[in-house]
């Protein structure tokens, strides 16, 4: 039970750091394809 | 309000930190700004937002300083389940947006508003309809915004409330005037960044401060049976439902989603509003789980206001440098939406006043960027004066919610039906206004046959709210299937029982009138189908208009020969 609490609390910093990684390599992902067609990034 | 409870910052820390941040800001949009913007990127950037910039500015545009308040006291009111009926429905007004949204972006490509959209399809009235209801949820949200500003600054220093107000709203104001959509993408990135750095760290640091998991457990002692119960009835009847009614109105009835939907490169769509989408849920559900920790802890909140509830334990468990990261946070969210606000409200008067209803056709871009700046210092100006005398929005923001339950039916079936007509869309969103405020005002008493007249009406609506659900993912054939079930449940169960939930009722009622009146003119009409390619021919650029009468890709001139012709 403790545990289980644990996870349920815990699950959603967790999944804010996978979206956060995710995020940040696709905008520099943008980034440089921006770069690379010489365009604004937005 | 200042409270002796809650570590206080000096005066000169609290402007130390707003300087920073809008500062930061500010320098940050510097390097996209061009000396002359053009309007076409002044509303939605070039059409071809990235996934990354995409996401991160949906999800921080979503984030509003509300949701983390209201989060921790839907953990705190309704015990383990209340952070999820805050969080995950409101996760999913942006995940049910996307597959209408493709439809939307494949009807008008070249679209700055879904406004512009319904003016092809329709004509003036329908749009105003529209986008009233866009600017009046866009001026309420401004108002929510600074006023939590001001209630933070107040709370956590000796400035005063005003104070507050007056730094956020001139604050964001300063780094969206000149390159509008763009610095608010721009600047949504690296505000959300910021607020998940923050939210990753404080969730945990604040749990294992408290005591971690044990003292939790321990503490589920305190709850009522309820509120330790994953499936509370109390919190899916109180919390839950209300807001799964409104995952459809928010989501069609909010011009930041419409905006960022024209904005993304349209082959990201899916991707950006799935990950906004999880982006969204783990934040705001993480922070109600606070309001959780302190109803397991006992806590009550100061001056019995549960705005208090997360600054206090943040307070109480944590060291100051984590009160100032939390101060971050809030002004972070509360500026990524007050900034999306102002730009959704500009490309509202730019596009769907000035350009259809004023210019006719022959809208100037210089023109258009001069009333998107003006709308931007009006909008602030009235934000800040909302916010500063604290007025009663409550009316506000029942007819703002009634209005976009009102037009999600008539706006949906317009880009999916040919048969629509203005007539239809407009008549069937004014009768369901008229029928919503007999309901939630109970002007007509909820008893006997109107009572029941009521809950047909509102069983209707529950019926469409499942059927347009499933049909965005599943198709036509199931979402019929689906609205068809969904209304024998609402028959069998919600008859004789639903008059005693009146917000509900009303809400379900505006969906249901508007719905069938929508239908009935719309099969009763005689007008020949609608063609949904001229659509794509009506609505287009106009930098594009002004710079060459020249169509995208040297086809035949579909944007320019349509914004020449008044309609």
């Amino acid at each position: 039970m403790t545990a289980l609490y644990g996870f349920y609390v815990l699950i959603w910093p967790a999944l804010t750091l996978g979206v956060l990684v995710v995020i940040i390599r696709a905008v520099m992902r943008d980034r440089r394809k921006a770069k690379e067609e010489h365009r604004d990034l937005v | 309000m200042n409270s002796e409870s809650l570590y206080q910052f000096s005066t000169l820390t609290v402007i130390l930190l707003l300087v920073a941040f809008y500062g930061g800001t500010y320098l940050m949009t510097l390097g996209i700004r061009k000396k002359n913007e053009d309007a076409d990127a002044f509303m939605v950037s070039n059409h071809r937002v990235g996934f990354g910039m995409g996401a991160a500015s949906m999800t921080a545009t979503w984030i509003w300083a509300a949701s983390f308040y209201a989060a921790a006291t839907s953990g705190y009111t309704y015990g383990v389940s209340g952070p999820i009926h805050y969080g995950l429905w409101g996760a999913l007004m942006i995940l049910f947006i996307y597959p209408f949204g493709r439809r939307f972006r494949k009807l008008a490509p070249d679209a700055h508003t879904l406004g512009e959209l319904i003016h092809a399809r329709h004509g003036s009235s329908s749009q105003l309809i529209l986008a009233l209801s866009n600017v009046l949820g866009s001026v309420i949200s401004l108002m929510v915004n600074f006023t939590a500003a001001g209630a933070l600054v107040s709370v956590l220093s000796p400035l005063s409330f005003q104070a507050g107000v007056i730094i956020a709203g001139a604050g964001v104001l300063l780094y969206t005037l000149w390159s509008g959509f763009r610095a608010s993408v721009m600047t949504d990135f690296a505000q959300l960044v910021a607020l998940m750095a923050i939210a990753i760290v404080i969730i945990p640091a604040v749990f294992f401060a408290m005591g971690g998991p044990s003292e939790l457990v321990a503490g589920l002692d305190n709850l009522s049976v309820e509120q330790a119960s994953f499936f509370s009835m109390d919190a899916i009847l109180n919390q839950g439902a209300p807001f799964f009614v409104a995952v459809l109105a928010y989501a069609i009835g909010n011009q930041t989603i419409s905006q960022r939907l024209f904005a993304v490169n349209e082959a990201h769509i899916k991707p950006t509003f799935l990950t906004a989408t999880v982006g969204y849920g783990a934040i705001v559900i993480g922070l109600g789980m606070i309001g959780l920790m302190a109803l397991t802890l006992g806590v009550q909140p100061i001056d019995g206001d549960m705005n208090n509830l997360i600054p206090q334990m943040v307070s109480g468990y944590l060291p100051p440098l984590f009160i100032a990261l939390f101060f971050v946070l809030v002004i972070g969210a509360l500026s990524s939406t007050a900034d999306s606000d102002l730009s959704a409200l500009s490309a509202i008067m730019m596009a769907d006043v000035y350009g259809k209803n004023i210019a006719r056709g022959k809208a100037d871009p210089k023109r258009m960027l001069l009333v998107g700046r003006l709308t931007m210092i009006v909008a602030t100006v009235v934000g800040i004066v909302f916010a500063s005398f604290s007025l009663d929005i409550l009316v506000m923001l029942v007819f703002v919610g009634a209005l976009w339950g009102a037009i999600v039916f008539p706006v949906i079936a317009s880009c999916f039906w040919d048969r629509v007509t203005n007539q239809a869309f407009t008549t069937s969103v004014l009768v369901a206004m008229v029928l919503f405020c007999l309901a939630r005002f109970e002007l007509l008493p909820l008893s006997g046959a109107s009572g029941l007249f009521f809950e047909l009406l509102a069983s209707i609506g529950g019926g469409v709210i499942i059927g347009l659900m499933v049909f965005g993912f599943l198709g036509r054939t199931a979402g019929f299937i689906a609205a068809a079930l969904a209304l024998v449940a609402m028959l069998v169960f919600a008859t004789g029982f639903l008059r005693d939930y009146t917000v509900l009722l009303a809400s379900l009622t505006a969906y249901g009138a508007s719905t069938l009146v929508c239908v009935a003119m719309s099969l009763m009409s005689r007008q020949p189908a609608f063609d949904f390619d001229t659509i794509r021919e009506r609505v287009g650029d106009y930098d594009t208009q002004a710079e060459t009468p020249r169509a995208h890709g040297g086809e035949a001139s579909p944007a320019s020969a349509s914004l020449a012709t008044p309609r």
